[in-house]
Parts: structure tokens; C-alpha cells; sequence
């Protein structure tokens, strides 16, 4: 088996046991999400997942990280990420299964141990951390280090300094483990912060400064299960089927594809293959001491930053946003560094900041108020004001240590807080709180851009996946500029639609103009992008900051590598051959035994819709350019002011439940259609659930 | 260089002051990776501010209709619409308005200060 472990490393905390299971039971999934929601289900019990008796928080929760047979190799964006699921506790009104990844070092570290994934599942007695050196794991006790109630930051100096038992930086250590090793890394190590002890359902897994599992709440449940820190560090090695065609194949993608300093191409932004470093940045303004890239494991091109003074280091995206209404730079990058010490998810923490402010305004929220809230909202922009903010939600508290009802609601996410308030349904009606699906906020508008919206209702998270990004920013970017648009809408939808097999005769699946927004070509593009990255990007793990390379403007005929470049990647590290639309289909079979596992959890037809604003609210916000047609030609056209239409919508669900092979009526999955995936069992549980759909 | 005619008390004390939800102005920093962020501006500072983030954007329509009715600055309002119509795209009149309006603010400061 090249490029894997042949090993997954199974944790009961409940009973403190740790056992081995066969990598090979799972082999048919490849790696990372395929194999953790196999896993999910084999391991949940599922008549707790039927009667809905069972949550994030519950001990019974199954919470898999798993790596990906690239992990740790040569493969540029495709070494360096791990996989998370289990249940969250973070989207409304459901705690849908889920999944939130990061990248960094950790899963080459685990796999460099002799591990491909690691299953938790119990619930510890008191406060424990995991020590994995190689193969020899321990559950210790977080007391000796005094490790529960120290941020992510001190909790992972304090477990490297243990681990490398008094030696420097650079000096060579023993972990003791069963392979005999010595290495002069430290251990990778994820830990969650005061946020994830308080369980608040904002709180993330923080590995090194600014790799976040962000998503899902995922602290929280490890808070939950007394689980502060996983470590681990190895010394192994990582089987490659091919090392020649693995680096011939780096250099291919390099050569051809990778950024050239000396031609950047306007490519300022970090989104694509070809984007230069660095441009994971999105600070108010540019920090202009000095700075250098910093890369996950095997990238080649680092998209965060580490600085002289160590502010704000190897934050990106959400990150890097977080309040951005800072009186300076500085106290942007401070609160930032606040946000993954205290361990807190930065995409619904800058939505707390704006809602708060907003209900401050408008004499709702403030100290006596009806929302009372112990802040002095006329410190707003300072670093005191953001530094209460954040421990009051990480201690469920008044962010100064005493007693506050405030604290507590807003720990609960901001839905929550908002139906404590009374304000939930008025303000998901005006789109004050700007949460269109499952309690998560809004990320890309779903009036405008259908694959993200439609893919995040049908699914259970903001899918956070920038895929067809390049169809809207480059459109949009070139009409704020009054540049020239790069490639015109014609040429673009040719490229990209030649790739999406095997929908590639349908061009129409990129129309997003309004007449189509509803359509069965809609419904293919959604399903389309479900099944590239449940598996091209959440199971062999490729980077959504780099992949798919669908454009390239470095490229003969702008046209990337994706398509090509993933199964060669595959295949010098595994051998298999494995097309790219055979990762297409496992994609989709993935996608279902997902939605499998969301109908046990109680979802219907009549519960996938979007919050109310997006029905009655023009959207709002600059120009936001997509491709559509006008008088039977491409063209890029602008979307501001559009309207989802509430029973037009239900048009599209119908489509795209036939699309799918799901029951029309309540988007059970369909006996025949699961059986033809290898998943009849999947189907014999629905139907114990009598959740089988009827076709 | 001046563009702008010195500011009397008045004015400054309105261009300096924070104004109420209903008065507020809804501006977006724009970036690739997270879309639009929306952000709401509750005084002129907050607005200088937002203009002077690498990739803003206000609608010019509406923050020409503040200037002139919440800010109460005929002037600067007028500066502003003239920006609009004369530049081709709204990168550049953002910038030719992010300079007026941060001049204004500088005025009105020193005259309060002074």
C-alpha cells in the first residue's frame, strides 16, 4: 500500500484504551474525508443517530482526523492537509455531521509515525492530551503540565518542550517511540483554547500559529470529550510507488503552471495554481516590515506570512479579516493572534463583531439594555474592546472574569444568541444577521454565486471551496478597475467546462444568468463540485487554496492542469491506476453516504431552505460579475440586486434530487441508487429508519 | 494642496461626530478568498477609513447623498459628484474621493483641535 501507513489509530477515552485498525478495511475510500465518514458510519451507533438521540457533545460522537495517501510527499498543495469530521455543534438547528480540515505539518507527522488517521471517540474522566511518538501512544493526564486552561500558543510550547525533554532548537531528539528514530523537528500538535474548554460552538482546533480547523465547533467537542491536545511526532518514512515520476511530475506542474516571479500576470490574489506567495493576506493594509512565505508541507507556494515582530503570523483568510475595523494594522493583527490563541473560528467571530456593533447602534444591545452586554461600545476599534470580546466568549463570561449572562449567549453562536435576544426570526427576515443556511454565516452571496449557496444548503457547512472563483473575480475585479478582462466568457466557459466530466457536453451548467438559475444545468454544476471536492479535495486532500487548476494564465491556451495533474499525482504515489473521473465517482458515492448519514440525522426536503432574506432582500454589496448568456452569446454580467425565488428554488431542489437518483418528494436516497455505489447497506439502515426514499 | 475651503465649527463638529443606525453608510472591503465583507460606518472617520483599505468599496451614489445630507457638506458633496462623473471606473474615483474626504477630515480636526 505506497502512501500509506497501513494503519489507523482507534482512541477510546472513556475507557483509555488504544487499538489498531487495518488501513486496507478502508482502502476502497482512498483517504481523508471517503475514509472518515466510512469510518463515521461503521463506528457511530447508529440507532442513536436515528432517534435522534445523540449530539456533538455526547461521548458516543465519532470524531476522525484523517490524512490522505499524498500526505507528506512531494505533491505541490497536496501533501500538507488532515481531515476532520464527526458531529458538530456549530450549524442551526442541527448539529449536522461535518467536517472542517488544516494544513501544516500535522499528517505528515502523523503518517511519518506509522499512522494514516487517528478515530476519537468516549469521553475522558478529567483533562488528557494525546502523546504519539511513532507507534507508542499515551493518554496523559493534562495535570503534570498544567495544560487545561492554557491558550493553543502555550499549550503547544509546553508539550514540545516536554516531548523534547530539555533539548534546544535544532538539536537532535529521541521520541522514545518503537521504530528507534531520531529527528530534530518538534511534534505537530493541535490544541484547543479556553473556547474549546468552555465549549463554546465558535471553537476550533489550532495546530502550530494559524492552521485552523475552523469549522463544525470541533474545539468544543473535543472540550467536550476532555481532550485538549493531540501530539505527535515520528520518524518513519512515507512509501512512495514512484518517487522519479512523483518529482518529474512536481517539476511538470511547476514548469508549466506554478507562478513566475519575473511574469506575475496580475495574478496579485491567492486563489489559483498559479498565484505567487503570500497572497493569503488579507489585512486591512500591507505590514510592510519584513516577511517571508510560509508553506504547508510540500507547497510550492506558501499563501501566509511569517513577520519581523511575529504579528499576526501565518494568519490567512478569514483570519486576516477578523476586525478589520481596528483602529490600525496592529490591533488587527493582535486580534487576530487573539482569536487562535483563545482558539475562536474568525469567519463567524468578524459576523459577532458586525452584529453586536449594529445592535449597539440601533439602542438594542449595550450595558442595561435589553440585550444587556457588559462592553463600552464607545471603545470600539481598540484592542481592549476585542480583547473583552474574545475571552468573554472563551470564558462564557464578561471578558474580565466576573459573571455574565452576555458571555454565555454569544458563546452559543450567534444564532443562538440571537433566538435567546428574540431576534432571530426579525433578523434573518431583514438580513440583519446575514446567516442564509444552517446557523453559518454568509460567505459568497447564494443569489449570486449558485454552486457555493446551493452546495452549502444541500450540504452542512459553508463549503468554503473558491473552485469557480475565477469566474466571478476576474469579471468583477476588471470592471472595478476599468482593466481589460483577461479571457472573455466564451473562451472561459470553454475551459472549464471541458473538465467537469462527466457533465463536460452541458456548457450550460456555468450559466448563471437568472433565467437559469434554477435549472437541471445548475443542478449538475452543483453536483458536479460536490463530487470533485468530496474527493479530489477533501479525500486525496488538495489544497482549495491552489486546486483545481482549471485556468492558467501561465498555461498554453489558459488552460491548467487539473484533470491530468491530480491522478498523475495519484498514481506516482500509490501506483493505482485511477482516473479523474473515477475520483469523480467516488466523490459522488462519498457525497451520498453523506447525505445518508444527514437523513439519519433527521434532515428532509422541507428543512433545505435558506434564511428569509434571501428570498425578500435584493442582494446587496458591489458589483459581483458571473457569466451568463445575453442574445445567445457568453458574457460576463452583474448580479447585484437579484432574488433567490422561494418556489422557483423548490424547482431546482426537484432537479436536483432527480439529478442525484433521490426521492423527489423527500430527498430520502433511493434504494437502487445506493445499491449501484456499493452502499446497500447504507440503505438497509435508512430503511430501519423508514427515512428510504420511495424510488 | 488644498482643494477643499476651510471648514467652519459647524461643519467639523458634524463631520467628527458618530451618527445613528438609520444614518449609517454600508461600505465592503472586497477580497478574493471571502467575498465582499460588508461594513457598516457609522461617521466620516469610519468611511476615510474604509476608502483607504487596499480594495473598497462604497456606492458612490449613496456616499455623494450622505456627504450632502448626513455630513450637511454641500462642498465636499459637490466634490464628490464631480469625481463620479468624471473618472472612468470606480477604482479611481474611490481614490480621487478617499483624498478629498481625508482632506476634509484633516480640516476639520485641526479645527476643532486648534
Amino acid at each position: 500500500m505506497n502512501g500509506y501507513a497501513g494503519k489507523i489509530l482507534r482512541i477510546n477515552l472513556t475507557s483509555r484504551q488504544t487499538t489498531t485498525m487495518p488501513t486496507s478495511r478502508y482502502e476502497e475510500w482512498v483517504g481523508g474525508h471517503g475514509m472518515g465518514s466510512a469510518i463515521f458510519f461503521d463506528l457511530v451507533p447508529l440507532d442513536r443517530l436515528r432517534d435522534k438521540t445523540i449530539d456533538g457533545f455526547d461521548p458516543a460522537n465519532v470524531v476522525t482526523m484523517m490524512t490522505s495517501p499524498l500526505s507528506g510527499t512531494l505533491v505541490p498543495a497536496g501533501a500538507g492537509r488532515t481531515e476532520v469530521q464527526g458531529i458538530g455543534v456549530q450549524s442551526y438547528p442541527i448539529g449536522w455531521f461535518t467536517r472542517s480540515n488544516f494544513g501544516g505539518r500535522f499528517s505528515t507527522m502523523l503518517k511519518s509515525a506509522g499512522w494514516d488517521g487517528i478515530v476519537l471517540e468516549g469521553k475522558a474522566d478529567r483533562p488528557v492530551w494525546l502523546d504519539i511518538r511513532d507507534g507508542q501512544v499515551e493518554i496523559r493526564d493534562c495535570t503534570p503540565l498544567s495544560l487545561w486552561g492554557q491558550d493553543t500558543w502555550q499549550c503547544q510550547e509546553t508539550i514540545w518542550k516536554y516531548v523534547a525533554d530539555g533539548q534546544d532548537y535544532g538539536g537532535w531528539i529521541d521520541p522514545g517511540g518503537e521504530i528507534d528514530g531520531q529527528t530534530t523537528q518538534r511534534p505537530a500538535v493541535v490544541a484547543i483554547g479556553p473556547a474549546g474548554e468552555n465549549l463554546s460552538r465558535m471553537a476550533c482546533l489550532i495546530h502550530d500559529a494559524s492552521n485552523g480547523s475552523g469549522q463544525g465547533g470541533f474545539g468544543a467537542v473535543w472540550g467536550s470529550k476532555n481532550l485538549k491536545a493531540v501530539s505527535v511526532i515520528g520518524t518513519g518514512t512515507i512509501d512512495v510507488n514512484d518517487p522519479k515520476a512523483l518529482i518529474e511530475a512536481r517539476l511538470w506542474q511547476k514548469k508549466h503552471y506554478a507562478f513566475d516571479l519575473s511574469r506575475l500576470k496580475g495574478q496579485s490574489v491567492g486563489t489559483h495554481f498559479m498565484s505567487p506567495p503570500v497572497g493569503g493576506q488579507l489585512w486591512k493594509g500591507r505590514p510592510t516590515e519584513r516577511q517571508r512565505p510560509q508553506a504547508c508541507v510540500g507547497c510550492h507556494s506558501g499563501c501566509r506570512a511569517r513577520y519581523e515582530s511575529g504579528l499576526g503570523n501565518e494568519a490567512s483568510c478569514y483570519t486576516t479579516v477578523f476586525y478589520a475595523n481596528a483602529k490600525s494594522l496592529e490591533i488587527q493583527r493582535k486580534a487576530s493572534d487573539l482569536l487562535n490563541r483563545y482558539g475562536l473560528n474568525a469567519h463567524e467571530m468578524t459576523f459577532v463583531v458586525f452584529y453586536i456593533r449594529d445592535l449597539a447602534k440601533r439602542g438594542i444591545l449595550g450595558p442595561g439594555k435589553k440585550i444587556d452586554c457588559p462592553f463600552d461600545l464607545t471603545t470600539f476599534g481598540s484592542l481592549e474592546f476585542v480583547q473583552q470580546l474574545i475571552k468573554a466568549i472563551a470564558y462564557r463570561n464578561d471578558g474580565r472574569g466576573g459573571k455574565s449572562q452576555f458571555g454565555d449567549d454569544l458563546a452559543e453562536g450567534c444564532m443562538r444568541a440571537a433566538k435567546r435576544w428574540g431576534r432571530l426570526e426579525e433578523d434573518l427576515r431583514t438580513g440583519q444577521l446575514p446567516f442564509p443556511h444552517w446557523g453559518i454565516p454568509i460567505h459568497r452571496d447564494p443569489r449570486a454565486q449558485l454552486e457555493w449557496g446551493y452546495g452549502t444548503i444541500l450540504g452542512d457547512r459553508d463549503i468554503n471551496e473558491h473552485d469557480f472563483d475565477w469566474l466571478h473575480w476576474q469579471p468583477t475585479n476588471a470592471k472595478l478597475s476599468g482593466r481589460p478582462m483577461q479571457i472573455d466568457a466564451e473562451e472561459a466557459i470553454g475551459i472549464y467546462t471541458k473538465k467537469m466530466v462527466p457533465f463536460q457536453d452541458d456548457p450550460l451548467m456555468l450559466d448563471y444568468g437568472t433565467e437559469n438559475m434554477y435549472s437541471e444545468h445548475i443542478a449538475k454544476l452543483v453536483a458536479w463540485h460536490r463530487y470533485y471536492t468530496r474527493f479530489w479535495k477533501q479525500s486525496a486532500l488538495f489544497c482549495d487554496w491552489r486546486w483545481p487548476d482549471f485556468i492558467n494564465v501561465h498555461a498554453p491556451d489558459n488552460t491548467g492542469s487539473t484533470g491530468e495533474a491530480e491522478p498523475k499525482f495519484l498514481k506516482a504515489v500509490t501506483g493505482k491506476d485511477f482516473s479523474f473521473l473515477d475520483g469523480i465517482e467516488l466523490g459522488r458515492r462519498i457525497w451520498n453516504l453523506d447525505h445518508a448519514i444527514w437523513t439519519l440525522q433527521g434532515r428532509h426536503r422541507d428543512m433545505v431552505h435558506f434564511a428569509e432574506f434571501i428570498y425578500n432582500q435584493p442582494m446587496w454589496g458591489p458589483t459581483h460579475c458571473l457569466p451568463g448568456r445575453k442574445d445567445g452569446k457568453w458574457v460576463y454580467f452583474d448580479t447585484v440586486g437579484r432574488k433567490v425565488d422561494k418556489q422557483k428554488f423548490e424547482e431546482f431542489k426537484t432537479a436536483f434530487y432527480r439529478l442525484q437518483g433521490w426521492d423527489e418528494t423527500t430527498g430520502y436516497p433511493n434504494r437502487n441508487t445506493l445499491e449501484s455505489m456499493q452502499l446497500g447497506y447504507v440503505a438497509d439502515e435508512l430503511e430501519k429508519n423508514d427515512t428510504l426514499g420511495k424510488g | 494642496m488644498q482643494t477643499l475651503s476651510t471648514p467652519d465649527e459647524s461643519l467639523a463638529d458634524r463631520v467628527l461626530r458618530e451618527v445613528g443606525f438609520d444614518q449609517r453608510l454600508v461600505g465592503y472591503r472586497m477580497r478574493e478568498r471571502t467575498g465582499p465583507m460588508p461594513a457598516s460606518l457609522y461617521s466620516f472617520e469610519e468611511v476615510v477609513h474604509l476608502l483607504n483599505d487596499k480594495l473598497p468599496f462604497v456606492d458612490l451614489r449613496q456616499l455623494r447623498q450622505w456627504v450632502e445630507t448626513v455630513t450637511e457638506d454641500a462642498e465636499l458633496a459637490t466634490a464628490v459628484a464631480d469625481a463620479i462623473r468624471e473618472e472612468t471606473n470606480d477604482r479611481d474615483r474611490m481614490l480621487r474621493i478617499k483624498t478629498l474626504m481625508g482632506e476634509r477630515l484633516c480640516q476639520c480636526k485641526k479645527v476643532v483641535h486648534s
